[in-house]
């Protein structure tokens, strides 16, 4: 809401800057976006006299003009305007002044004779429509002077919160600048002639709904022409952020920026017999005053006449009942309309207008007479329009203002501040909200709902002035109070009260997790959440995440991908299910930034969708390219592969008190089929691979590594005691067992059959594998190394023996694999 | 063999020794005499294998003079290592020298997001204040992120959040950490002291200072007696925990739909570029909100506080382009140790 200084001024007194007023505002809580100085871009205007006005000799459409501008030289300049006289005074721009439009003012030759400036017209001042004829100012301008300083104004832009639909007109933010400034705030209505013609002569009102129109006023104006506004209405309409259309509609918009009440005004020679107010029939078609054809919803308000919708309630007028220069009487509506139904009319059309803002809002009711005799006011002011006695109304004019109740002591106890009774009570009064000694105090509304009876004489009653309809509960008033007495006086003090008991953070693991790799040289990244068909379609669901021991929120989920209603592009218009599509997405941004090397992981949410039911899961991805770490003269650059991707998986692994297992490769659109692997594990499960080959940003050198995985506690932390047994002093001794495997196994299989078989071993590691000859071709031979720590006797060494002579007899049963040799400490 | 030729053969030794210690140029050859002359096939011992042949009583003269002979060798070989190793020592220092003021090979450093490192610095002071973190769900109703937080279908209020909407009617994704509170109270009764960050959406086109996908923090406490001058003295020392202990804080009113009264609150500190900047909503608990979360307003009272993630991390690291968070450029996060 734009406030013009003068007009703010017509209804209160201010002695502060608009700087002052806009500081001051904002910390009542009305946050003033910006102040500007309308007319500041006049450079190089001045207010100047025309001395002489005489034909040019060699051009009939050119007048010589000279120009008084105070002390100095006077001016000869050409003039091409025929609106001119000696006498008048004008907006000059002198030689090197810069037009809103930016052009520049320079000497400049007209026809053979020399201009020292321009005479501006409103138009190329930006200040008024009219283009053909200067700006005639008035008799009393001071000569000489900057225009900015005679016809600028201070302009306060406020943001006005949706619970105070009041402070929308000048008058509403002139009382709360009345309550900051202590100076008195009256609005003096305009008189209005009437004539001898009843407004009820051949036009009737009739209103079909009166929950969702509880109170309409009409009135007519005879005798209207139209025309442009005088000057300073259109220049007041620009600098509020209007623009002029005609006298007829500037008075509404006046009308609606003074008091905060749209009308509309019809011309009364298109409108039937009777004015109707009812819902629009299905289908029914409007054609709005921006030209669009409107289909209709059997729930929206319209203003009708017999025939047909005129206009739609509260949100636009028609085009068949437009004001036009041949207009000459017109209906002036009045209305007060549902907001409900207002704010579904207009999102229905997505036709957001400065009416449909106030109505949404909430109007008060006495504003719809007022509002109408204001603008036939002004209407008979700037059009020659003459009122017809008398309104046309439907519904009562006035609900009884509201008495509210408050517990002092309760307003002190939300605070913490130690304001008295009667302080309270004093700061209320300031925003014209008085005290009623008479009103019985008692009743108490602490929500809408709920309502409690306050101890004798604990209690205050207020009356809540009839603007104030956001003022329904005893919590509206304490911040009333707050607002009033200045938030910068509340003290700072802790809350000393009872503490809730502990809860260990659900970040615990997360951010061990995040700490480990950021150590060991990744990048932590946050991508988005929402992604593109094609992106979600990369995905596919490892059987490992879903089949495993993992919880659904840690990540064990799926189902189907969640799509929006209403996405914003098609890019990103639905959640992942994975978070490496938008992980690889940053991966290709990061090689055309020029990054040959880098690691990044993202610890995220991924979201799916089961028989409805949407989830949330919590996974960690990673993505790895290129030097792990850097070469240096005496040793060459370690580069990430696949065992280095497992290292780091492992370090995680081992936080959740496992050891990941790789099981057979994963079929998904994101990684390569021959170079991955599923993770299954009890507390981590998901996929790790190359990127596959077929996708857009693979390449030779360097290839992409990528990982999943869910942890158990990721998402919900983990509290975890372990038990650890002190070691034996008898050193841990190895057994390296030689298995040649057949092409059709896989290490993993061989691995997992040792993990289940030899359960004393605390490791089993490949130290070896190798494939050619002497071997057969698709052969391979891998050495495995088992670490077993003997007890202090060193009895257990036969139970040792025989799980591997188990694991040999196994291994050779399930896989294939036959032993090479044994050999062991 | 007698016992004066076996003394002379062992003088002999002895006198023999004192050149052949004095000619050694390196303690390995120091060693290797060491042994030829002392070990257990050394030549002492060799002169001493004739011990045998001698009459009884001369064994033990004869023992003497070896052991003698002995230890004045060892104290040769002894005297004579000390002044080779030393030499020795400067020697392998020579010739051990490199260059070590060569750079070293530059590591590949790893980083933490800006944003999940602000969150964690909020719940890292809040925690001094007896708030621990909990986490809502993204994929939200209408009914919590919005009516029970008194923002009722078809008020204007709803025009302050433009709402990413899924296909399933009446799912949305949250426009803000605060339905988080209602799930707060439903989950378990005051005392409250809790956070609650985590990602939020709107329907909002992308800009410096805007982006569709965001992250905030929501602060909620709920307790018999909390104050709004209990909110103005956490927030400041909030406040100073972000912004260093020098940061002042400008409380003004704001609006919100779920707070009554609300708050607004600006902060300033010597770092800051443009005078008091906007960082976070709060106000007191909405009697409402209270009592949809099945607390009663007449006997507990509370305050609430929600604040921009990346805000806070762009007005703390002078970045002047949210979109930098989510483009995850590795040169820009570098900058995040």
């Amino acid at each position: 809401m734009k406030i013009p200084l003068s007009w703010l001024r017509e209804f209160t007194d201010v002695q502060l800057t608009a700087e002052q007023l806009a500081d001051a505002l904002t910390l009542r809580g009305l946050e003033v976006r910006g102040v500007e100085r309308w007319g500041a871009n006049w450079s190089k205007m001045v207010v100047g006299e025309l001395l002489e006005v005489a034909p040019h000799p060699k051009a009939d459409r050119l007048q010589l003009t000279k120009v008084r501008i105070g002390d100095g030289p006077i001016l000869n300049i050409v003039c091409g305007a025929r609106n001119i006289s000696a006498g008048q005074r004008i907006p000059v721009a002198l030689v090197g002044a810069l037009m809103p439009d930016g052009r520049r003012i320079e000497r400049a030759e007209k026809m053979g004779i020399a201009s020292e400036g321009m005479l501006c017209s409103g138009q190329e001042l930006d200040a008024t429509d009219d283009g053909d004829g200067i700006l005639i100012l008035d008799p009393s301008a001071p000569l000489g002077v900057p225009l900015v300083d005679y016809l600028g104004e201070d302009v306060i832009d406020v943001d006005v919160k949706p619970n105070r639909g009041d402070l929308l007109s000048i008058l509403g933010l002139a009382r709360e600048v009345g309550a900051i400034t202590g100076a008195p705030v009256a609005y003096a209505a305009r008189p209005l002639k009437e004539g001898a013609d009843a407004v009820g002569a051949g036009l009737a009102l009739r209103v079909a709904d009166e929950t969702l129109a509880p109170h309409v006023v009409l009135r007519v104006v005879d005798g209207v022409s139209v025309a442009a506004s005088p000057d300073r209405v259109q220049m007041r309409l620009k600098a509020a952020g209007l623009r002029s259309i005609s006298n007829v509609v500037d008075a509404t918009n006046y009308i609606m920026l003074e008091l905060g009440k749209p009308t509309h005004a019809f011309d009364r020679a298109k409108v039937g017999d009777t004015v109707h107010i009812r819902l629009a029939k299905k289908g029914e078609k409007l054609e709005t005053l921006d030209h669009e054809v409107r289909t209709l919803d059997a729930t929206d308000l319209v203003v009708a006449d017999e025939r047909a919708a005129l206009a739609l309630a509260g949100v636009m007028g028609g085009a068949s009942s437009e004001v036009s220069p041949s207009t000459t009487s017109v209906i002036v509506e009045s209305a007060i309309f549902a907001p409900t139904s207002v704010r579904r009319s207009a999102q229905r059309h997505s036709l957001r207008s400065e009416a449909s803002h106030r109505f949404e809002r909430g109007q008060e009711r006495r504003l719809a007479a007022l509002g109408a005799d204001q603008v036939a006011a002004l209407l008979a002011d700037w059009t020659g329009g003459l009122a017809r006695a008398g309104r046309l109304t439907s519904g009562a004019e006035e609900m009884p203002e509201g008495v509210l109740n408050f517990r002092p002591s309760r307003v002190r106890a939300l605070l913490g501040v130690s304001l008295t009774d009667d302080e309270q009570v004093e700061l209320l009064s300031s925003i014209g909200i008085n005290a009623d000694a008479a009103a019985d105090a008692t009743k108490i509304v602490v929500t809408p709902k709920r309502s409690v009876s306050a101890e004798k004489g604990g209690a205050r009653a207020v009356r809540v002035p009839s603007w104030r309809s956001d003022l329904q509960i005893e919590a509206d008033l304490a911040e009333e109070i707050a607002r009033l007495y200045g938030y910068e006086r509340i003290p700072s003090t802790i809350p000393s009260a009872d503490l809730p008991s502990h809860r260990p953070s659900p970040t615990l693991l997360r951010d061990r997790v995040r700490r480990l790799l950021s150590d060991i040289g990744l990048h932590e990244v946050v991508t988005h959440a929402l992604v593109s068909a094609v992106q979600a379609e990369l995905w596919s669901e490892p059987t490992a995440l879903v089949a495993g021991g993992l919880a659904v929120s840690e990540g064990a989920a799926g189902g189907d991908s969640i799509v929006l209603q209403n996405p914003l592009s098609v890019d990103h218009d639905r959640l992942r299910q994975s978070l490496l599509p938008s992980l690889l997405d940053r991966v290709d941004a990061n090689l055309r930034y020029g990054a040959d090397s880098g690691a990044i992981f993202e610890v995220g949410h991924g979201y799916g969708s089961t028989k409805g039911t949407p989830t949330e899961w919590t996974r960690l991805a990673i993505a790895v390219w290129g030097e792990r770490e850097q070469g240096a003269p005496s040793a060459g650059a370690m580069t990430w592969n696949l065992d280095e991707l497992k290292r780091l998986l492992a370090k995680i692994a081992h936080l959740v008190g496992e050891r990941p297992t790789y099981g057979a490769p994963v079929e998904s659109a994101v990684l390569h089929p021959g170079i991955n692997a599923a993770i299954t594990g009890e507390r981590i499960a998901g996929l790790l691979g190359e990127l596959h080959p077929a996708s857009p940003i693979w390449r030779e050198e360097p290839r992409i590594l990528i990982a999943e995985v869910a942890v158990a506690g990721l998402r919900a932390g983990r509290v975890e005691i372990v038990n650890v047994t002190l070691p034996p002093a008898t050193p841990p001794v190895q057994r390296d067992i030689a298995l040649v495997i057949p092409a059709t196994t896989t290490v993993g299989e061989v691995v997992a059959v040792a993990r289940t078989t030899v359960l004393r071993a605390s490791q089993i590691e490949l130290f070896d594998l190798f494939a050619g000859p002497p071997l057969a071709p698709g052969e391979r031979s891998a050495g495995l190394r088992f670490t077993f720590q003997p007890s202090a006797t060193g009895a257990d060494d036969a139970a040792f023996s025989a799980e591997l002579a188990a694991f040999e007899g196994t291994v050779l049963r399930a896989c294939g694999a036959r032993v090479r040799g044994v050999d062991g400490q | 063999m007698d016992l004066a030729a076996l003394e002379k053969q062992l003088r002999t030794l002895q006198a023999d020794a004192a050149t052949q210690v004095a000619a050694a140029t390196s303690t390995a050859e120091l060693d290797d005499l060491g042994s030829s002359l002392l070990g257990k096939r050394g030549a002492i011992t060799e002169v001493l294998r004739g011990i045998g042949t001698l009459p009884a009583q001369d064994r033990p003269k004869i023992g003497a003079i070896a052991n003698e002979v002995r230890a004045a060798i060892d104290e040769l070989v002894g005297a004579r290592r000390v002044a080779l190793s030393a030499g020795e020592l400067l020697e392998r220092i020579e010739r051990e020298r490199v260059d070590a003021t060569t750079p070293g090979p530059a590591p590949r450093l790893g980083s933490l997001h800006p944003i999940p490192e602000t969150i964690a610095a909020i719940s890292e002071i809040m925690s001094t204040f007896g708030f621990v973190v909990a986490e809502g769900q993204e994929i939200e109703d209408d009914v919590t992120n919005f009516q029970l937080l008194n923002i009722p279908e078809d008020h204007p209020s709803r025009d302050l959040w433009d709402t990413l909407y899924l296909q399933e009617p009446g799912r949305l994704l949250r426009t803000h950490t605060s339905p988080g509170q209602i799930r707060t109270m439903q989950a378990g009764g005051p005392p409250i002291r809790v956070i609650l960050p985590g990602r939020c959406f709107r329907y909002e086109a992308v800009d410096a200072s805007h982006g569709f996908e965001f992250h905030q923090v929501e602060g909620l406490l709920v307790d018999r007696s909390a104050t709004l001058s209990d909110l103005k003295g956490i927030l400041d020392e909030l406040a100073k925990g972000l912004f260093g202990s020098a940061a002042r804080t400008r409380f003004r009113p704001g609006y919100y739909p779920f707070t009554e009264p609300s708050v607004a609150v600006d902060v300033s500190w010597p770092g800051s570029k443009d005078g008091w900047m906007t960082i976070l909503g709060a106000g007191m608990v909405h009697p409402v909100v209270l009592e949809n979360g099945g607390i009663d307003p007449e006997t507990h009272q509370g305050f609430a506080f929600g604040l921009g993630v990346e805000r806070i991390a762009m007005l703390r690291h002078g970045i002047p382009d949210l979109r930098a968070f989510l483009e995850n450029d590795l040169r820009f996060l570098a900058g995040f140790r």
